[in-house]
């Protein structure tokens, strides 16, 4: 009975050595693979409605899968691996869809441009699209803020597919860097105050596109 | 431990403070009128901090004679697209202009502000020297070194008033102090309270000037 107490005893202490082990091999597996992988930062935020007075038109507005799920990696300038990969889709789309009813009377989210035909009374289809997507991290650029430098082509065409305007739009973001402040959290309020600065420009510039200018007039949507 | 206690006393004390101020026009407020005090961030090397803009609105907003300050992200939220860095009115004769734009001065009247103050500055860090280590090991771990460094603060608030959509004054403030850390065991942070000294001095000055006394 002993024997066999003893013999259970020494099993449950190789088998704890082993777990020992085991788990210790699986922590410095885990740091090693963690330190490996790129760190996933996805944007988020809230934006408020532009105060503007709504052109009365109706539009319709695609995004496509390259905007929608827009991704943006940094790389590791040592090592030459991802460093750091930026979602900022959803949050590209929550702007675009809380700033173009302020702007429109009435937008209606298409899923491809044969769908626009679906809807009569469409005035216009939007096509936003992200053409560049840069980022200054403050362990890069030797300066005390995160940047997040990006730039957009913005059309717009008839429901039936004809041209009315394309144009290129840039937005700018910094946010100081703090003590103690995660990568994340600074990536995140950079990308913030750029895409505020996307909607403030996109806003008040909007009529000021020659192109589109001429648009409004032709809808009689804009005094002389 | 006396010793540090007083050194600390002596040390974190440190700090001077500056404030210089220039009145255009004579200023009043009313109970149900309010102010709104906003951060400059058009800049490219820095942006007005904005816990410093807070704490500003902290004093104004508190003590004798307080004055009601509207948050700054709730102005700025409510007021999209028109303060934002890019196209924040930098002159009085941008606010004309924007004061021109219905909805934007429909929402302005809704705030009932009086004032806007604008302010602009940053704390910096320089001179910094010395180095503390630490270690750690099983019979317990300790810190021995000495640290020492200097914040300098500088920040300007123009108040523009609302009614006659011009400027009334400016308030400049600079502070400056050393603080230092000793280390021996324990790292004893001596710390020179530049931004909030410069911070109260402003916030306090800023109450009296648009109260007018």
């Amino acid at each position: 009975m002993s024997s066999t107490i003893f013999h259970k005893t020494a099993n449950t202490a190789a088998e704890l050595i082993g777990s020992y082990f085991s788990r210790a091999g699986l922590v410095v597996l885990v740091a090693l693979l963690t330190a490996c992988s790129a760190t996933v930062i996805n944007i988020e935020g809230s934006f408020p409605a532009p105060l503007v007075q709504k052109i009365p038109l109706t539009i319709g507005v695609i995004y496509d899968d390259a905007f929608s799920n827009h991704s943006f990696i940094e790389i590791n300038d040592t090592t030459g691996d991802d460093q750091y990969i930026i979602n900022s889709g959803a949050s590209q789309i929550a702007l675009f869809n809380t700033m173009l009813p302020a702007v429109f009377e009435q937008v209606v989210q298409l899923d491809n441009m044969e769908s626009a035909s679906n809807y009569g009374e469409l005035d216009a289809v939007f096509l936003p699209a992200i053409e560049e997507f840069q980022v200054g991290l403050p362990q890069k650029t030797r300066l005390n803020v995160y940047e997040i430098w990006v730039k957009y082509n913005m059309r717009l065409a008839r429901a039936n597919g004809d041209y009315i305007a394309d144009w290129v739009m840039t937005a700018y973001g910094k946010s100081p860097e703090e003590t103690f402040q995660s990568v994340d959290a600074g990536v995140n309020d950079a990308a913030n105050v750029a895409l505020r600065d996307l909607a403030a420009s996109f806003t008040l510039g909007l009529s000021n596109i020659p192109e589109v200018n001429e648009w409004l007039r032709s809808e009689n949507v804009l005094g002389e | 431990m006396l010793l540090a206690v007083s050194a600390a006393i002596i040390l974190s004390s440190c700090t001077t403070t500056e404030i210089d101020e220039f009145r255009q026009s004579a200023t009043t407020i009313n109970q149900d009128e309010s102010i709104v005090i906003l951060g400059r961030r058009q800049n490219n090397n820095y942006e007005t901090e904005e816990s410093f803009v807070g704490c500003v609105a902290d004093v104004v907003s508190s003590g004798q004679n307080s004055i009601s300050v509207i948050d700054e992200r709730e102005f700025l939220d409510a007021m999209f697209p028109f303060f934002e860095p890019r196209t924040a009115p930098m002159r009085t004769g941008h606010l004309e202009q924007l004061m021109a734009v219905d909805v934007a001065a429909e929402k302005m009247e809704e705030f009932g502000i009086e004032y806007i103050v604008w302010l602009d500055g940053i704390t910096e860090r320089s001179d910094q020297s010395g180095s503390i280590s630490c270690t750690i090991g099983p019979g317990g771990g300790g810190c021995f070194g000495f640290g020492t460094w200097t914040d300098d603060s500088i920040y300007e608030a123009e108040i523009w008033d609302m009614d006659t959509l011009s400027s009334v004054g400016s308030i400049s403030t600079e502070a400056n102090g050393q603080s230092y850390m000793p280390a021996v065991v324990v790292p004893i942070p001596l710390i020179a309270r530049v931004e909030a000294n410069a911070c109260s001095g402003l916030g306090n000055q800023l109450k009296q000037f648009i109260n007018g006394s």
